[in-house]
């Protein structure tokens, strides 16, 4: 008997013994399985700037773990040894939710993060996990794609404190032809979760002549700013030729300096440059008075100016969760 | 054709039309999100706990 994954917006009727497009989503004698509950392929204590997150826990630890697979098929993917690995090649450590809740706590880390890959393809190990260590005080954090459909999503959101979301393009053919996905689900997902309350950044990855022209920009920025709001953390993250997609050069920082530009001109308050050093691109400033807030090289701070989350200059309160 | 049978008739396609909507719309209608169940073994090969304290390579 056929079974259908309501998951994600692909809703893959799977064959028995057959997998969805995620690989780890698979049909066995009619009940649909999850092949990777558990066994997550990476584990690892990053910097939370690294996700990229800048407004929650600044200078913090996070234990951030993924399993192999991913609902999407971006040609860049800088991932794609893990993300687009069938889960018969792999290597993966058994880790139950518990075993992660105990090391996240073990490692003095402040919060667990589901990333690298994409964490809607493990669902149901990120729910779990995610219900327990919130039950620890250990705050949860996704790095995702937000190709996802509505219902898991709210249930999911509800044990989520903050989240990192890939607005890849502003066009629903980009989607189509770089991500093997589609724009409007995506949107939805970002409006679901700025209305649910939690700590949202968005990451926007910046590709020579695919994303770059600065009419696409400006349009991306409006709809963050009309959509989500003027405070949303917007990220310009840089290229770097991967996977199916080495004929194009990295992505250069008179590009990513355009775009913050573009970005903040449009009213967005907290624009930053990614995978690329910048002298100012990666600081936040006060939307009120301009003051330096925090400084930041590459993934450590260099100071935070900030008092009880606000402006110690004009007092402004300054979006995030400081502590 | 007796009143009887065109009442019979209309009855017939009446019903059908409905039995085909409610089809349509069930099958059209996207259908309750049921979460995966766990498969106990790992597919791909299984190593023990390496250092965690190390940043990762990947992205993200």
């Amino acid at each position: 008997m056929k079974v259908q994954c309501e998951l994600c917006p692909k809703r893959c009727v799977i064959k028995p013994g057959q997998s969805g497009e995620c690989r780890v989503r698979i049909n066995i004698d009619g009940v649909l399985r999850t092949v990777v509950y558990g066994f997550p392929c990476s584990i690892h204590i990053d910097p939370i700037e690294k996700k990229p997150l800048f407004h929650f826990l600044p200078g913090s630890k996070i234990l951030s773990l993924a399993t192999v697979g991913c609902n999407l098929h971006c040609r860049n993917c800088q991932n794609w040894e893990i993300s687009q690995a069938n889960p018969e090649d792999s290597q993966a450590t058994f880790c139950p939710p518990a075993k992660l809740v105990e090391l996240t706590e073990y490692h003095h880390c402040l919060s667990l993060a589901y990333t690298y890959t994409d964490p809607i393809v493990f669902y149901e190990y990120t729910y779990d996990t995610a219900k327990l260590a919130r039950q620890a005080n250990i705050r949860n954090v996704l790095v995702t794609a937000g190709y996802v459909n509505k219902e898991p999503w709210k249930q999911l959101l509800k044990y989520v404190d903050a989240a990192n979301i890939d607005l890849k393009g502003i066009s629903d053919d980009f989607y189509r032809q770089v991500c093997s996905g589609t724009l409007k689900p995506v949107q939805e997902a970002l409006v679901e979760a700025a209305a649910s309350g939690i700590l949202l950044e968005v990451t926007n990855l910046i590709i020579p002549t695919l994303n770059d022209k600065p009419e696409q920009i400006r349009q991306l920025a409006r709809w963050v700013k009309a959509n989500l709001g003027s405070d949303t953390p917007l990220h310009f993250s840089g290229f770097f030729p991967r996977y199916k997609m080495r004929n194009l050069p990295p992505t250069s920082l008179n590009t990513l300096d355009m775009a913050r530009e573009i970005a903040i001109s449009e009213g967005l308050y907290y624009v930053y440059i990614g995978n690329i050093l910048s002298d100012v691109g990666q600081n936040t400033y006060c939307p009120g008075c301009g003051g330096l807030l925090i400084e930041r090289s590459g993934y450590t701070i260099l100071q935070n100016r900030l008092k009880e989350g606000c402006c110690p200059d004009c007092g402004r309160e300054i979006y995030g969760v400081w502590k | 054709m007796t009143r009887r049978k065109f009442i019979q008739g209309l009855i017939g396609a009446g019903a059908a039309i409905a039995l085909g909507t409610w089809w349509l719309a069930k099958k059209a209608s996207p259908r309750r999100f049921v979460r995966a169940l766990q498969l106990k073994k790992y597919p791909g090969s299984l190593r023990s706990l390496r250092d965690v304290t190390k940043p990762s390579k990947w992205s993200g």
